[in-house]
């Protein structure tokens, strides 16, 4: 089957002759020898052998137009070349500084004032009663430990950790993946997307059943859900800015680092 | 234009003879106008942007090196130039933009000589395909285009599109699956749509 796919990676320079002799050579022997491959090299190389109903789309202009296109390029140049003495009013552009850039100190210029009022003005005040209660009744490691994971049950508590692990897994596979450089048809990512169906039904359930015990472990499973989301409705050959949206999802989160918190606090979890 | 033109014309172009551009526009205004075609679906586009493609080529001859291939380089500029536009011209709704060719500048028989049946069958394969290369992604597509219509190997395109050797492998397995797939069916035009 390896065999198969990296010939089949090769079948458009086949196609289009630029396999050297001894790989052309090796291919054929290939085709004769697997009729899958063959088959589909024969339906693609027809395709392309097809293509010769559709001209190139430069021959769709009459001839006249080719015949003034020069001259047309050649005014437009000369009108190019007269516009800055004519727009001599400009404020001329600074080299030490490309035109985006100033865009990108607005930008960042913009954050820094609001990261600022929402630390100052809109910063929310301490409040002295669940602090005290938390410092009274949690006194030891596995009392705080038992407060902020919640009060779970048991075996609620072994399924979201189960849920957990495998989410940690499915989304390593899938952010790691680079659809740009790998074989195609490891692109095809049925396994990943049929797994998140599951976990997604998984999380309904989960949620179904903390009603409100455990809210951070309930926020954890609502932001993987997004993600799920997202990899379930992946197409079957995701471009690279595809999984590209899904890493920012998952970094902007911090759903890794979470999973694993949390991993090491549940029961049956990693310590 | 043969590689060896292309090395002589990279010759001139360096050492600032003054027919050289001309030369070179000459020689690949089609494919430029070709390319950009491919990438906006839209005539007046093309035009636009194969001219702002040969005034960056016009500009930029200093830093043309010996050796360098001159096609992927012509290329590479007008892989830019259309992104550029592109990226301009997303801010306008899409309806606005103009239909596919099919539909306007392919509508009549490749070749009249041919019998009405064979036309029409040709102009509905013309259709199908059109059709296919709109499922295309725009860099499969791209990448189809540079090396079905242009000629250029994997590499070249690789480098014109400014992306790695295997992605741009990629692009190209896909694209012709997907037109293999839009293809396989023979019975959607008349007389089967099989021209092999």
């Amino acid at each position: 089957m390896n065999n198969c796919r990296s010939w089949r990676k090769r079948f458009p320079e086949a196609i289009y002759g630029d396999l050297d002799a001894e790989t052309r050579r090796k291919m054929e022997l290939h085709l004769s020898a697997c009729g899958d491959c063959a088959g589909l090299y024969r339906s693609m190389a027809a395709a392309v052998r097809k293509m010769e109903a559709r001209p190139a789309p430069d021959t769709a202009r009459a001839p006249e137009f080719w015949e003034g296109y020069w001259e047309r390029l050649e005014a437009r140049m000369a009108l190019e070349e007269a516009r800055p003495a004519r727009e001599t009013g400009r404020t001329p552009r600074r080299p030490w500084m490309p035109s985006w850039a100033f865009g990108a100190v607005g930008a960042v210029l913009l954050v820094s004032l609001g990261i600022l009022i929402g630390r100052t003005v809109l910063r929310p005040r301490p409040e002295i009663g669940p602090l005290a209660r938390t410092t009274t009744t949690a006194t030891g490691p596995g009392e705080r430990a038992a407060l902020e994971t919640g009060s779970v049950e048991p075996a609620l508590a072994a399924r979201a950790s189960r849920y957990l692990r495998r989410s940690r897994v499915l989304l390593l596979g899938v952010i790691n993946s680079a659809p740009m450089e790998e074989d195609p048809f490891r692109l095809n990512l049925p396994h990943q997307k049929k797994a998140s169906e599951e976990l997604l039904l998984e999380a309904v359930v989960l949620k179904n059943g903390f009603r409100g015990s455990d809210r951070r472990l309930e926020r954890l499973v609502s932001d993987l859900e997004m993600i799920l989301l997202q990899i379930a409705n992946l197409a079957s050959d995701p471009e690279a800015s595809d999984i590209e949206i899904i890493r920012a999802g998952v970094e902007s989160r911090d759903l890794l680092f979470k999973i694993n918190l949390r991993e090491t606090r549940l029961p049956g979890g990693r310590s | 234009m043969s590689r060896e033109d292309e090395a002589r014309l990279t010759d001139r172009l360096i050492n600032g003879d003054p027919s050289a551009f001309r030369e070179l526009v000459e020689a690949f205004k089609t494919k430029v106008y070709g390319l950009a075609y491919e990438m906006t679906r839209n005539h007046t586009d093309a035009e636009d942007i194969s001219q702002i493609t040969f005034m960056k080529i016009h500009k930029a001859t200093g830093t043309l090196k010996p050796g360098l291939g001159l096609r992927t380089w012509v290329y590479q500029i007008t892989h830019n130039s259309a992104i550029d536009h592109i990226r301009k011209k997303a801010f306008y709704p899409r309806d606005a933009m103009a239909p596919p060719a099919s539909a306007r500048d392919f509508h009549e028989p490749a070749d009249p000589a041919a019998g009405p049946e064979k036309a029409a069958e040709s102009a509905c394969l013309r259709r199908r395909i059109d059709e296919a290369l709109a499922g295309f992604s725009a860099r499969e597509r791209e990448a189809f285009v540079l090396r079905h219509y242009h000629d250029l190997k994997i590499k070249e395109i690789a480098e014109a599109m400014g992306v790695s050797l295997g992605a741009a492998k990629s692009y190209l397995f896909r694209s012709l699956q997907k037109l293999q797939n839009e293809l396989d069916d023979t019975e959607a035009c008349p007389g089967g749509g099989d021209r092999t």
